[in-house]
């Protein structure tokens, strides 16, 4: 299929039996109303419209931390920020943008559009989904009411000890970091199962393993690999707070401990963790491309390939991060050749699209300009990655700005240009309004500018001896003009991301109704309104292509007999989405809301004595019995809608 | 303009089910993969540290003791044979076998939470002696938080089925609560052999 293809109408024509459908669908689905209600609120589209938004929140507050290091740094000798409150920033503005929101916003976007995608009401564990959302919000304030108090971590994002070990960092910042990093693996490791069970239960009838959309391909391989990275990450930073707190030596020579089993217990899960933020960002890439070149994706099962080789593959990087200390040369060489042949499957998915976009009709609208962003930005980022990849030239450009421009091209190039592109993309799903196209091309044409003004100059700065950091430098180094170049170019950035959020209040107000799928695409979240009914489909659709609105057919097939007066979703198989049963969706309730915050008070609590375990505990268990314990009204809804797979005997 | 086509009726399909067809089977299986993960992190901690002492466990401390733990483990794995039975009475729908069933596992449960006081204490180091006695109680203690963990949510099931009308899908929580079973007594074996007997090898 290689021409123009049809394209679902906006309108669907509903009969009086549909609209019946709706009016009880609506009364079973909404949100209870009152701030109470919205803090009980289970729907997969409002937890994950509060979630992205969060999330832009703190990468707005990780851009001003960068923007304070910017104007810090754009001369010599600046004495505006000290070196305390400087290593509290850089070390605030890292965990902020990997932990608060480069994973957390690749997630949540999961979350609103994977059942979307796949033809489903909610997730299949809405509670858990909620108590997540909840759970990383405390966690995000916590850190930030830390650092109000002069308390912000400030041993780096990845806290390297024995810098970060009792000895050395006394006092509770790195301990905050600790507990952060823990709330934040909380919530990405439910979103995850959420994501992983979703897309593998609750598929349309008919969307067969070769018929998911390469986003949802995307995310269940970043699902894959949080569930397989995280526990590391959130087992070792315990690991550091007992060593603090419990003393503890695992990680203290003086007693057996090593400081090196850090390093790789952080990497084995900070490198795959790279991968999470990257790998949905290209399902992103996807679902644009198609879009915008009206054609299918080329090369669909070798792009689905791709993604989960690179998902095997980002295991088997992380030593490349610690070609500084003492790696064995078998161990240099393996790492160098891992390093170097993902480069692979990411060249695959490169040259897919491009083959797409040429046999295509690019139409060049913002989502898609951010696309062509992210394609030379990426490139420039993979193509230093290659060189870091090689032990000799990493020795060199270790620890200097030439990695730090590295890690923001692969970053932003690889993870923020396609999450704006998504923006774009999927605001008018969400919103049910169109994004300015004109502010969006200053937004996007500023964005490109001013990263590369900000982030290339590193490059030279880094080859100069320019070390990652410090937070000052003597007239001397001649790095001052360089310097300010890149600070003019945080500044471009600035005015770039500020014209983004004016055109989302903006377009709020004044954008063009969007419609049902303003953009003509092929997947299943553009087969409801814009913005989807609190049941998000009216029937759940069945799909018959890979592209199921891609059709000239008059008509959508659709299930009926799911219960309407009762939420209820539809299970299917997993090979093949073939309809297995009807499952119960669990009802608003405010306990996951509670839970999340006895959970706070947990953590919180055990950086000060180890009896916040204890304490907490005390409080967390009766939230979670009282959040899975039956209220009786419902209960008594889904007995009379009950129906066994065998006969019931005994009662 | 559209319209929809109703194609398929789901309306006779049942409202639970059973293993790999249900939702919360996969969920627990995630679950098991993470903490088996967390294991992991804790065993290859271990197994890291290790490396950097010639005498395991590092004088003047003491090796664990092995019989006591042993039985613990031996009983721990035993509470699978209630456990299979449970299993088997749940997908049934049993109720008064399944109530039964329940009952028995919370209080073998119970029993095997007194057992870990002993496993603690035949460690016979405190975690705070070196890296290896840390490294020995938190792998011992990231298992009895599992194993806490599961108990008592076998007995907020118990409960659910003594004092709760009892719906269908309970019995896929009664099936799915065996399966986490299965996985949490029966990883306490490697474990067991790693801290216990491992240093006798090495």
């Amino acid at each position: 299929m290689t021409g123009t293809p049809a394209v679902v109408a906006d309108t669907i024509v509903l009969n009086d039996e549909d609209i019946r459908t709706a009016a009880e669908l609506e009364k079973s689905w909404r949100n209870p109303p009152g701030l109470i209600g919205w803090l009980k609120s289970t729907s997969h589209t409002s937890l994950g419209k509060r979630y992205i938004v969060t999330t832009f929140v703190f990468f707005l507050l990780g851009g001003l931390e960068a923007g304070a290091m910017r104007l810090q740094l754009s001369r010599p000798e600046n004495s505006w920020i000290g070196p305390d409150l400087y290593n509290q920033i850089f070390t605030m503005h890292g965990t902020t943008m990997m932990f608060l929101f480069a994973v957390p916003v690749m997630t949540a976007v999961g979350l609103y559009f994977v059942p979307l995608m796949v033809g489903t009401r909610n997730v299949s564990f809405p509670r858990l989904n909620q108590y997540g959302y909840y759970a990383y919000v405390v966690g995000g304030v916590f850190l930030y009411v830390a650092f109000i108090l002069n308390t912000g971590p400030d041993a780096g994002w990845f806290s390297y000890v024995p810098l970060a070990g009792p000895q050395y960092s006394p006092g509770k910042r790195v301990d905050v970091w600790a507990q952060t990093v823990t709330f934040t693996e909380i919530a990405g490791l439910i979103a995850a199962v959420n994501i992983i069970v979703t897309a593998f239960k609750q598929r349309a009838p008919g969307m067969s393993l070769n018929r998911i959309p390469l986003f949802v391909w995307s995310m269940l391989v970043m699902s894959f690999m949080i569930i397989f990275a995280m526990p590391w990450v959130a087992t070792a930073s315990q690991m550091l707070a007992m060593d603090r707190l419990l003393d503890t030596h695992f990680f203290n020579q003086a007693e057996g401990g090593d400081p090196i089993l850090w390093q790789h217990l952080f990497w084995f899960f900070a490198h795959p963790e790279v991968y999470i933020i990257f790998i949905p960002a290209l399902g992103m890439v996807s679902a644009i491309v198609e879009t915008f070149t009206r054609r299918p994706i080329f090369g669909y099962p070798v792009m689905v390939m791709s993604l989960i080789t690179t998902g095997f593959m980002g295991f088997g990087l992380w030593v490349h991060h610690m070609f500084a200390t003492p790696v064995p040369q078998l161990g240099q060489s393996f790492f160098t050749a891992a390093s170097t042949i993902i480069a692979i499957p990411t060249g695959v998915q490169i040259f897919c699209w491009i083959a797409t976009i040429w046999s295509g009709k690019p139409e060049y609208r913002t989502p898609f300009l951010f696309v062509l962003g992210f394609m030379f930005t990426f490139i420039i980022g993979g193509l230093t990655g290659v060189m870091v990849a090689s032990v000799p030239f990493d020795l060199q450009a270790h620890d200097t700005y030439f990695v730090v421009a590295h890690l923001h091209y692969v970053l932003i190039g690889g993870g923020l240009f396609p999450l704006f592109g998504a923006f774009y993309y999927w605001f008018p799903k969400i919103t049910g309004r169109m994004l300015s196209e004109r502010l969006g091309k200053w937004n996007f044409w500023l964005f490109l500018t001013g990263v590369n003004v900000t982030f290339f100059p590193m490059h030279v700065l880094g080859l100069n001896g320019m070390t990652r950091r410090i937070y000052t430098y003597l007239p001397e180094t001649g790095w001052g003009a360089l310097n300010l170049v890149s600070s003019l170019g945080a500044v471009v950035i600035v005015t770039s991301v500020a014209i983004f959020i004016f055109n989302v209040f903006y377009s709020l107000k004044r954008g063009v109704v969007a419609g049902d799928n303003p953009w003509g695409a092929a997947t299943l979240e553009w087969a409801t309104q814009s913005p989807p009914p609190s049941y998000v489909f009216l029937h759940v659709p069945i799909v018959e292509s890979e592209h199921p609105l891609w059709t000239d057919s008059p008509e959508l097939p659709v299930v009926t007999g799911l219960r309407t007066d009762i939420r209820e979703n539809l299970i299917t198989t997993l090979m093949d989405a073939e309809p297995d049963h009807r499952q119960d969706s669990p009802e608003p309730t405010i306990w996951p809301f509670l839970a999340a915050l006895a959970t706070g008070v947990e953590f919180i609590v055990a950086i000060f004595t180890a009896w916040g375990i204890v304490i907490g505990s005390a409080l967390v268990f009766p939230a979670f019995v009282l959040w899975a314990w039956p209220v009786k009204k419902e209960q008594q809804h889904r007995l009379a809608a009950e129906q066994d797979p065998l006969a019931r005997a005994g009662q | 303009m559209k319209r929809y086509r109703p194609l398929i009726d789901v309306s006779a399909l049942p409202t639970f089910t059973f293993g790999r067809s249900a939702i919360t089977w996969w969920g627990t299986l995630c679950y098991m993969v993470i903490e088996g993960m967390s294991l992991v992190v804790c065993l290859v901690t271990y197994l890291y540290l290790r490396k950097n002492v010639y005498h395991w466990p590092p004088p003047p401390t003491s090796l664990p003791g092995v019989l006591l733990p042993g039985i613990g483990a031996a009983f721990l794995a035993s509470t699978n044979i209630a456990n299979y039975w449970l299993h088997q009475v749940a997908r049934r729908l049993d109720v008064q076998k399944t109530r039964i069933g329940f009952l028995i596992i919370s209080v073998l449960g119970a029993a095997a939470i007194v057992f870990r006081v002993y496993d603690f204490r035949q460690l016979n180091t405190h975690w705070d002696s070196n890296a290896y006695s840390s490294a020995a109680w938190v792998t011992v203690g990231f298992h009895t938080a599992l194993l806490v963990f599961e108990v008592v949510e076998t007995w907020v099931f118990t409960a659910l089925m003594w004092f709760g009308p009892v719906e269908g899908k309970h019995f896929s929580d009664a099936d799915d609560n065996c399966l986490y079973w299965y996985f949490m007594s029966l990883v306490w074996l490697p474990v067991y052999f790693f801290i216990y007997w491992s240093p006798r090898l090495m």
